[in-house]
């Protein structure tokens, strides 16, 4: 696959997968703080970031997704100890062959956000939409729509 | 396999959220969403008609999923739950989606996409519900037994009882002596009943109480469990020893900072903090003629912008004390604002300025200044009300310093998986509604390991401490929440990458048909994190609640827009 | 067993959280509240400091808790008229008022309300509005039942025959009961925990801030129900006279509060909900700025001055240490006229704005004296719960088995009451454990 033009309405797609304990709330704090962010994103909640896997976001890629962000507890932190260990390791890996793939690895990103780093989620959502904005559309050519995944 | 009748409720939030998205139209385009057989919106889907209006709506229109578009589930998901378990729907067929926190609130000013956004988070929401499945939950015991970490006032007054509710109190503190900062204190504001009769019966009572074993001076070496059964690992002495409890109650205290560097502290002998004054007020005071106190010394400042909250009321008791002995010295307070607040502050606030001592308010651009040779001599202050300069004999100087974490705060966070806020004390689930308990159950917090606090707040806070934890003592049981990870052992190939991966030693391989090893999960003892699953390599693994189709099928919306 | 009842006294935040507390250790609660719902104060606020929380938002869920919960037992519109008794044996008598209508039958639907002709000042609102003599206090009450006032009715005040009862009219489910009466029963409780909380002073005494006589003069809890969505202007920020949005607005701190005249004491959360409110008219409209005036700033809490700092920076508050010494008004626009010394320059100024919030003192609640003495329990010369033992059993009045939390014993901001209700409920689980070992 490599980075072509589509057309970019409704883009860029991003997606973000918060942890309930940390970054969900993060992202809940930046919330009730109403710190303003671009609406190019949504929230997918998972218990722990070590539960997202690396499968997820290569078919989020080829089904037309333009960024994916990961964000965990800070090492160290994670209420199940290490679960974002497993999720800095899953996902260094997964960086190093999306370059292979002619996905650009600026489109995915991991980082470490607290419950009381309401800032720093705005900052995090806000600087990643700009980068994938900049880096135009996946290639929409690519395209595949998911499968029926069985139950 | 029935049909799926999915029912979505938008709520309004009064206009927190239907006063930038357009909540008729998100309604309409749930309203024709595959599956969806009602849709209808509230103005506070929480509220009593609300929810009444979702009970009724599942009643009337046979629904067997239900999607709730309002704030953070991490709030309001179980009151949902809860009403859809009374509607006679299993409480796992609720879905919630959080359309204020993560859209109105952070997209205020662009009203038509934080519609559009809404009405993708709600497509996102409908599609995972159409794949939820009714769960049951897992019950746990609960042991009657609770470990109160800190021997202070906070700590020993909530050990205390929950001992005499007629549990089983371990209280671990890691020096040789019970009794904390108090011991370093003579008098104790705003009642200025002497430190030593307020602890020592306690002390006492404690150490007396058949319920209670102090553990002391020990350490925490490990903590493993969850709320109901923790298992708890001290190190005592030589040895190590190790107790069963259901609750946790966090009661470290704080340190009081040391003023190196600061008004001449560590150069001048005669400058001195708050304990140092109070030791040397229990024995003898030497003769002086003039003491002059400074507050706010290293707090409220850019690198620590917290105020300390106890030390006015500290300043005023010392200096009444210092008058009191020495009703000829000149006695004056340096300060910005006082708090005193309430009642008994404001009267002896009140009561000091009738007693002669004064107060000369500085702004923080121009700090006091000690003068002296050998030792401080006076101190030079701009009086921000008369708006000039005056140099003020001081025998005696002061400094009011800020309650600071305790040391092993991080090392104890990480112990107990529960956080810190970002001055270093220990964060609370909730600031304004629960203001002693962590996000992880079992765990509570007291004192001033939360925030300063005088000695009726610590003790105020310590008993709702015991509170909480003597909840799901006295049940004797926890549910455990049914978001636990479960394999298909037709499709797990044994590999053992599950058991390894797991953080709480929740997964064994188990002979199965031919003898086969394959996984199998200990649902109380699983916590729901779900790296087990992402482990897994067969697919074998998947998580209640957050299953790989439901995942896919929300992602393949988002890229649908 | 009489003592495994406990009697909560006040159904506000620290009146819910005792009750919440106690039912789940597993006593039967009985929750006496004098207004037809429960909620408190807090229902009337739009936000809670220092997160800017909706504050109905988070107090619902644990209305409909502490109201769903089988162990609670709530009796709304209702009064304690005597105890006696001791801990682990108090007999109380307790009057419930008729509300005409039958609380099984209701079903909240509104339509007498609707119909209902006559009207009447609104309390909820502080006189901002009106509502009808048929009524349910605010829209998320609980129980969510109406309530017709006996001394607004028009069928009730005068008991004609053909006098009105449209609200019987519309009524489906038949709930209206004109024959109810005042009923007394009797409870007898192991302990009982009091939660009256606070009422706003009446500021009118203090001439020299003109409220009751300029109109774009307003109290700090009338500010509060102007901003909030269910309040009488929908949550727009109208100013009395015109409806105009104010550009401009002064909030005056310890009005009443910290002076010998009025009240000596400090109510402590002013300093805190001025800055609140001021950051919530600049999130209304960015056109406006805020001036506080304040003698001492006290923000002491979690965040606190974080709170300030942003207050400041992001939302055009500016803060004025000197206490007012009157406003004026300026008669062709009626804005108000605020005349100042700001202390830290030596300067006597003045200062036109549209609107000026006076942040009144919190007093203890109306008939909590009355009530103090039928209980038998001391008060100070405020009228705030005493405690004996206030560093030991900060939960503790001067009668053993009486327990009190919350505003009514001291000012004091929701965490810190809701703390006190818990701790409330634990001195009540260790009394009623072992009462001879705990009271001489």
């Amino acid at each position: 696959m490599s980075e072509a033009s589509a057309p970019s309405v409704g883009r860029p797609r991003v997606i973000a997968f918060c942890c309930n304990w940390c970054s969900y709330a993060g992202a809940d704090l930046a919330g009730v703080s109403r710190l303003q962010m671009p609406p190019d994103f949504h929230v997918i909640r998972v218990m722990c970031s070590g539960r997202v896997e690396p499968e997820w976001v290569i078919k989020a890629f080829a089904a037309g997704i333009d960024g994916v962000l990961v964000l965990g507890c800070h090492i160290g932190d994670c209420h199940y100890i290490d679960g974002n260990h497993r999720t800095a390791k899953r996902f260094a890996l997964l960086k190093e062959m999306l370059s292979c793939t002619g996905i650009h690895p600026d489109r995915l990103l991991v980082d470490w956000i607290s419950a009381s780093e309401g800032g720093k989620f705005q900052r995090a959502v806000t600087e990643f939409v700009e980068r994938v904005r900049q880096l135009g559309p996946v290639d929409a050519r690519a395209r595949t729509p998911l499968a029926e995944a069985p139950r | 396999m029935s049909e799926v009748r999915v029912g979505v409720f938008v709520c309004h939030c009064g206009s927190n959220i239907g006063g930038v998205v357009d909540v008729p139209a998100v309604v309409e385009h749930a309203r024709a969403l595959p599956h969806v057989a009602h849709a209808e919106h509230n103005l506070y889907s929480c509220s009593e008609a609300g929810l009444s209006s979702l009970q009724r709506s599942i009643r009337e229109h046979s629904l067997n999923r239900v999607v709730v578009a309002a704030c953070t589930p991490r709030t309001h998901e179980p009151l949902f739950r809860t009403a859809c378990q009374q509607a006679g729907l299993n409480r796992y067929l609720l879905e919630f989606v959080n359309i204020r926190e993560h859209c109105s609130w952070i997209h205020s000013r662009e009203p038509g996409k934080a519609t559009e956004k809404a009405i993708t988070l709600v497509k996102m929401g409908v599609v995972k519900a159409c794949l939820l499945e009714p769960q049951e939950e897992a019950q746990s015991a609960v042991a009657p037994a609770a470990l109160v970490i800190g021997g202070g006032v906070a700590g020993m007054s909530a050990a205390l009882n929950l001992a005499r509710q007629g549990f089983q109190v371990h209280l671990v503190e890691k020096q040789p002596r019970l009794g904390g900062r108090l011991l370093n204190l003579d008098r104790l504001g705003p009642t200025d009943e002497a430190a030593a009769a307020m602890i020592e019966p306690l002390i006492a009572a404690v150490v007396g109480h058949r319920s209670i074993s102090v553990h002391m001076p020990a350490s925490l070496a490990e903590i493993d469990g969850f709320v109901g059964n923790f298992r708890v690992r001290l190190g005592e002495g030589e040895g190590r020893s190790e107790v069963l409890v259901g609750t946790i109650i966090v009661a470290t205290g704080a340190e009081v900072l040391q003023p190196e560097g600061l008004y001449g502290y560590g150069l001048f002998p005669n400058v001195v903090t708050h304990v140092e004054l109070e030791r040397r007020l229990k024995e003898d005071l030497p003769e002086i003629r003039s003491a002059v106190l400074i507050n706010c010394v290293g707090s409220r400042i850019p690198d620590r912008p917290y105020c300390s909250r106890i030390c006015c009321m500290q300043s005023l008791k010392n200096a009444m004390r210092l008058k009191a002995r020495l009703p000829e010295a000149r006695v004056a307070v340096l300060h910005r604002d006082q708090l005193t607040s309430g009642v008994q502050a404001e009267r002896y606030y009140r009561s000091a300025r009738q007693a002669g001592i004064r107060f000369f308010r500085y702004e923080p651009e121009q700090p006091p200044q000690v003068v002296g040779e050998s030792r401080a001599e006076a101190v030079v202050v701009r009086d921000a009300l008369r708006g000039r300069e005056l140099s003020l004999p001081a025998d005696l100087v002061v400094l009011a310093t800020p309650l600071v974490p305790g040391p092993d705060n991080q090392a104890l966070s990480r112990l107990l998986k529960v956080p810190l806020d970002e001055s270093g004390f220990f964060l609370e689930a909730h600031a304004k509604l629960r203001p002693v308990e962590f996000a992880t159950d079992g765990v509570y917090v007291c004192g001033t390991a939360r925030w300063p606090a005088d000695v009726a707040e610590s003790v105020s806070q310590a008993y709702a401490a015991a509170s909480k934890a003597a909840i799901p003592m006295r049940s004797g049981a926890v549910r455990a929440e049914a978001i636990t990870a479960f394999s298909d052992r037709a499709l797990c190939t044994g590999c053992g990458t599950c058991v390894v991966c797991c953080p709480f030693g929740a997964i064994a391989r188990q002979p199965w048909e031919g003898g086969r090893l394959v996984a199998q999960v200990n649902t109380v003892q699983c916590k729901g994190c779900g790296c087990c699953v992402a482990a897994c390599h067969s697919g074998a693994m998947q998580q209640r609640g957050t299953t790989d189709a439901q995942v896919l099928q929300m992602i393949e919306v988002c890229a649908s827009v | 067993m009489t003592d495994q009842w406990v009697l909560v006294i006040g159904a506000g935040i620290a009146g819910i959280q005792a009750s919440i507390d106690l039912a789940q250790m597993g006593f039967q609660v009985y929750l006496v509240e004098r207004t037809p719902s429960i909620g408190g104060r807090m229902a009337q606020l739009d936000k809670t400091f220092p997160t800017n929380d909706c504050a109905i938002c988070i107090l619902a869920p644990k209305m409909i808790e502490c109201a769903g919960h089988e162990n609670v037992h709530l009796l709304t519109y209702s009064e304690v008229l005597h105890a006696d008794g001791r801990l682990g044996e108090f007999r109380v008598r307790v009057r419930r008022k008729p509300r005409y209508v039958d609380e099984g039958r209701c079903t909240g639907c509104g339509e007498c309300v609707a119909k209902c002709p006559r009207r009447v000042a609104d309390e909820f609102n502080l006189g901002l509005n009106r509502r009808k003599a048929a009524y349910l206090p605010f829209p998320q009450a609980v129980p969510r039942v109406m309530t017709i006032d006996p001394e607004t009715c028009l069928f009730l005040t005068k008991r004609e025959k053909n006098r009105c009862r449209l609200c019987e009219e519309v009524c489906q489910a038949g709930a209206i009961d004109w024959d109810q009466r005042e009923e007394v029963i009797e409870l007898e409780v192991g302990a009982i925990v009091l939660a009256t909380g606070f009422d706003p002073y009446d500021v009118s005494p203090l001439k020299e801030y003109g409220f009751g006589t300029i109109r774009n003069v307003i109290t700090g809890l009338q500010y509060e129900r102007l901003v909030s969505a269910s309040g009488p202007t929908g949550g727009e920020l109208l100013r009395p006279t015109d409806g105009k949005h104010p550009r401009r607005i002064a909030f005056i701190q310890c009005v009443g509060s910290r002076d010998v005249n009025y009240n000596a004491f400090c109510s402590s959360v002013c300093c805190m909900f001025a800055t609140k409110e001021a950051m919530l008219a600049h999130e209304h409209d960015r056109e406006v700025s805020s001036t506080i005036f304040y003698t001492d700033l006290r923000a002491g809490g979690k965040r606190f001055q974080e709170f300030i700092a942003r207050a400041q920076a992001e939302y055009q508050v500016s803060y004025v240490r000197g206490r007012p010494g009157c406003i004026a008004e300026d008669p062709e626009t009626g804005n108000p006229i605020v005349r100042y010394e700001e202390t830290t320059a030596r300067a006597l100024r003045e200062m036109e704005v549209d609107l000026a919030v006076l942040c009144q003192a919190l007093v203890p609640r109306r008939g909590h004296q009355e009530l103090a003495a039928l209980l038998g329990i001391e008060l100070d010369e405020h009228g705030f719960v005493r405690a004996p033992n206030l560093l030991g059993n900060p939960a503790d009045t001067t009668v053993p088995g009486i327990l009190a939390c919350g505003y009514c014993i001291r000012p004091q901001d929701i965490p810190e009451s809701v703390a006190q209700a818990s701790g409330a409920a634990a001195r009540v689980a260790e009394l009623l454990a072992a009462p001879a070992e705990l009271v001489p």
